[in-house]
């Protein structure tokens, strides 16, 4: 047995050093390990002697901070305290003053810390899913929570700069430009005429027209007023614009903010590809996990993922083994079958355009038919979000891809499916208002949009955006109502070998990620055409989140393949991402290209949404349009630009040069180890031969 | 609030804030617990230091550690005899160090110590096969278990003894992003 001779009777010794100059360097306590042998000498014993004085202003301050963090056992750090508490440094009055500023607002970040856990929105709930489910399904849950809040500091915003003056200024103001244009343009009556049977109310309210077309949900009810005082103006049409522009600066904000926490975890961590056993073996077993159930749950998990792990092994090994012409089979294979997934998607969207087309052209009929008929876009982007996937999960069994991979490529596709399906949607509403872009076919000469099927057509896309939204509520009940209470009670109560081999629903959570993502771009898309939609927005995940706490804890069993919940969160947040960059053509396409109408809203007498910013530009003052136009010119922008480049390079360099340094120390560090064994073997060499030199030296006396 | 606790002296509080991640309320609602235990142990005066140990059995008995694999390991680690039996401050030490707040390193060294099984400060290929059982509840055939302990320390050895030191235990664990969230007991 090799023994390590230095290492006898070594004892750990920890020395503190000041962070003297060392500014990001919080944890100033600095490890210098030695192993220690004995067993019951398990903790490290402390070195007692002050360091070296060092004469430096940061002083004490670091020291409670280090307490906490330190290794060692209470009872000794609770002395070390008192010796610290009573070695009173002598200080001038100044730094005393600076030192008790900083306690005390250490303590009022405590205090705040501790506020804060109360007052955050659903934390208990969220602990129990964590602890009973997991941390995959909890980064659902939270990722919920980021939403609501999103959407509903959104609608603070809208209200505070777009609805509440509205409403106060209804009467008060007068409109900006008298009415110019042709008089058919300007025709729009959305009250209904005449006796309205009594269940057309409930009909109005879930399509968005009747008594609700013409109210401050939508778009068309918005006057274009505005208000002249002596030292007060305020006007309408412009802070509509502006709200809704820095409301989707607002939410990339958030999110950028969201997603810069989370990338820094992956970052560090560099990939997931690497040190995969490991790593399972001493992080996956969560510590906060509850109960037996969910013990007995978390242990299948981790031996389920370790299965994983070392089929994948077995399967690269074989793949790396196929021969030429079983290679050529199985790419030509997984081609076929991409187009083949490629198709379906592709018969979605076909199918979606044929029925939103059909649907407009038939807005006319009444009663439940007309229901119907006014809901068919969104029944058909449901059923193909349904079906396609359920198609491409039995094409990926034939693709046999590595089972990472296959997670990663079908969430692939139901992104894609999703999203596009979203813009087929509103390609189909484009083609029909403004005659496929041609202003000069007939239905559109007179007013550059089809004034006869859309005399307000902003209400008209905000109600088809308000519809998506009442729709996928409306889904996710009754599917859990319908198909989630009863297989729980079938699997439950009926013991037959169906019954069984069904089991009880798996909370899926990517599929449910990506009906929020969904739900979130739709209500982006709407937001300018229905400024109420981020409320009923905020209304729906609400109810969204206490019917699917309700559906895992009373039907679900948890996932046996998890997701990883720090790269997922990252994942969810890039999705996320891609419907809002969906959102911003639209709006910005919408903004610019199409005329108003001229019949409603705030923006009637303009030939674009955005003309009226050139416009309020010249009632500016003097010095702000030339502060505008220097900020504007290339005087500034192209010295700013260089600026930011070099920057940016700064920043590129300073990474490199980081991520270079750590490879450089891994090499070190497997050297030294290389060097240690080296020396282990020279001095069991020396040693040796010392003993034989004295053998044969005794023996020849 | 208002009223006047007499379990701790003031002193021996902010003696515990200042070594713990807890704040007053927190190490109060911990004696709470610790009290549970054991009742006739445990005396509700804490003010003259008593000196008392609750036994390792009644504490792997918490509604938060019973159905913790390691839990044996985890009372083991934290008490100064080695047995399991812990004063109060090494409860409040234990449940500070698992809380969320602790950073990184600490809890690395004090993971280091629970899944080191023998004790000698180095995690052994035996460590790992203990490690690895408990994680499983045994469901892994042997051939399995000893190819993932392999694979294991192949990955996280750097200086090639075939077995983990702190050293690559701790540059290991800087790698893996569910560590801070999944070594953590909410109390």
């Amino acid at each position: 047995m090799a023994s390590e001779p230095w290492r006898q009777g070594a004892r750990e010794v920890y020395g503190y050093t000041e962070g003297n100059g060392y500014p990001g360097d919080q944890q100033s306590l600095r490890l210098r390990r030695v192993s220690s042998q004995v067993s019951n000498q398990n903790y490290p014993q402390f070195d007692w002697n002050p360091p070296p004085a060092e004469k430096d202003e940061e002083g004490n301050r670091g020291q409670p901070r280090d307490l906490r963090g330190s290794p060692l056992p209470m009872a000794l750090k609770r002395a070390v305290r008192q010796v610290q508490q009573m070695q009173v440094p002598v200080v001038s009055s100044r730094e005393s003053w600076k030192r008790k500023k900083t306690k005390s607002l250490h303590k009022l970040k405590d205090n705040a810390r501790g506020w804060l856990s109360f007052v955050t929105l659903w934390s208990k709930s969220l602990q129990k899913i964590g602890g009973n489910f997991g941390g995959g399904v909890q980064s659902y849950f939270l990722f919920l929570r980021f939403l609501v809040v999103l959407n509903f500091v959104s609608f603070l915003l809208i209200a505070g700069f777009v609805l509440i003056p509205s409403i106060v200024f209804r009467s008060v103001g007068d409109s900006l430009v008298n009415s110019t244009g042709p008089k058919e343009c300007m025709e729009y009556d959305p009250n209904p005429q005449g006796l309205v049977v009594f269940y057309n109310y409930f009909l109005n309210l879930l399509s968005g027209t009747g008594f609700m077309e013409y109210s401050y949900l939508f778009y068309g009810y918005y006057n274009n007023t505005t208000v002249e005082d002596s030292n007060f103006s305020y006007n309408i049409p412009l802070a509509y614009l502006f709200t809704a522009v820095f409301y989707f600066t607002f939410c990339l904000i958030c999110i950028i903010a969201r997603m810069g926490t989370a990338a820094r975890v992956v970052m560090v961590t560099g990939g997931s590809a690497v040190g995969n056993y490991s790593m399972i073996v001493f992080t996956s077993w969560d510590y906060g996990c509850l109960g037996d159930r969910a013990t007995k749950l978390k242990q299948k998990n981790i031996h389920y993922r370790l299965q994983v792990d070392l089929e994948e092994e077995s399967i690269k090994k074989r793949a790396a083994a196929l021969t030429l012409g079983q290679k050529i089979v199985l790419y030509a294979l997984r081609v076929s079958m991409c187009f083949v997934s490629f198709g379906l998607i592709i018969a979605a969207f076909y199918g979606i355009f044929v029925a939103t087309d059909f649907s407009q052209k038939n807005s006319g009929e009444q009663g439940i038919l007309g229901l119907i008929f006014e809901y068919l876009p969104s029944i058909v982007i449901t059923a193909g979000n349904f079906l396609v996937p359920l198609l491409c999960d039995q094409i990926a069994l034939i693709e046999r891809y590595a089972p990472s991979t296959t997670v990663i490529v079908a969430l692939l596709r139901a992104v894609f499916l999703r999203l596009v399906s979203l813009g087929v949607l509103l390609f189909t509403l484009w083609s029909q208002i403004t005659c496929v872009g041609e202003t000069t076919v007939k239905d559109c000469t007179l007013c550059q949009y089809n004034y006869k099927v859309y005399p307000c057509w902003e209400t008209r896309v905000g109600q088809e955006m308000y519809k998506l939204t009442l729709f996928d509520l409306l889904i996710n009940i009754v599917v859990l109502i319908l198909v989630e209470f009863p297989r729980r009670m079938v699997v439950d109560n009926w013991s037959s070998k169906l019954a069984q081999w069904v089991g009880r629903q798996e909370f899926v959570v990517p599929a449910n990620v990506l009906g929020l993502v969904y739900g979130q771009t739709v209500v982006w898309t709407g937001a300018l055409f229905c400024p109420l939609l981020p409320l009923i927005n905020t209304i729906k995940f609400v109810l969204l989140f206490y019917f699917k706490k309700i559906t895992l804890f009373y039907n679900c069993r948890p996932a046996l393949k998890t997701f990883r919940s720090t790269t997922s969160t990252f994942f969810f947040l890039v999705v996320l991402l891609f419907g809002w960059s969906l959102a911003t053509v639209v709006m910005i396409y919408s903004l610019s290209e199409i005329r108003p109408s001229m019949g409603c809203g705030p923006f009637r007498f303009f030939p674009s949404m955005w003309s009226i910013v050139p416009k309020s530009f010249y009632n500016l003052s003097e010095i702000t349009q030339e502060f505008l136009f220097f900020i504007g010119s290339q005087a500034f922008s192209i010295p700013l630009f260089a600026l930011s480049c070099v920057v940016m390079c700064y920043f590129v360099t300073l990474a490199s040069v980081y991520g270079k340094s750590v490879a450089l120390l891994r090499a070190q560090l497997k050297l030294e180890g290389r060097d240690k064994q080296f020396l282990v073997k020279q001095i069991e060499e020396l040693s040796r031969q010392h003993q034989i030199l004295k053998h044969t030296a005794g023996a020849h006396d | 609030m208002g009223n006047k606790q007499t379990i701790f002296t003031d002193e021996q509080l902010d003696a515990y804030q200042d070594c713990t991640f807890f704040t007053r309320k927190e190490i109060l609602r911990l004696h709470g617990r610790y009290h549970e235990l054991a009742p006739h142990l445990v005396p509700m005066d804490y003010t003259n230091e008593p000196d008392c140990k609750v036994p390792l059995a009644l504490i792997v008995n918490m509604p938060e550690l019973k159905e913790n694999p390691f839990r044996n390991r985890i009372v083991e680690s934290f008490s100064e005899d080695g047995m399991g039996n812990l004063s109060f401050n090494e409860f409040v030490d234990m449940f500070s160090v698992l809380s969320e707040m602790a950073p990184r390193e600490l809890k690395a060294i004090y993971a280091f110590k629970i899944y080191d099984f023998n004790v000698d400060n180095y995690l052994c290929k035996e460590d790992l096969e203990k490690t690895l059982n408990r994680l499983t509840k045994e469901e892994l055939t042997p051939e399995e278990v000893q190819l993932v302990c392999e694979k294991a320390i192949e990955e996280a050895d750097l200086d090639g003894d075939s077995k983990l030191s702190f050293a690559d235990f701790e540059n290991m664990i800087t790698r893996a992003p569910d560590f801070l969230s999944t070594f953590h007991i909410r109390i």
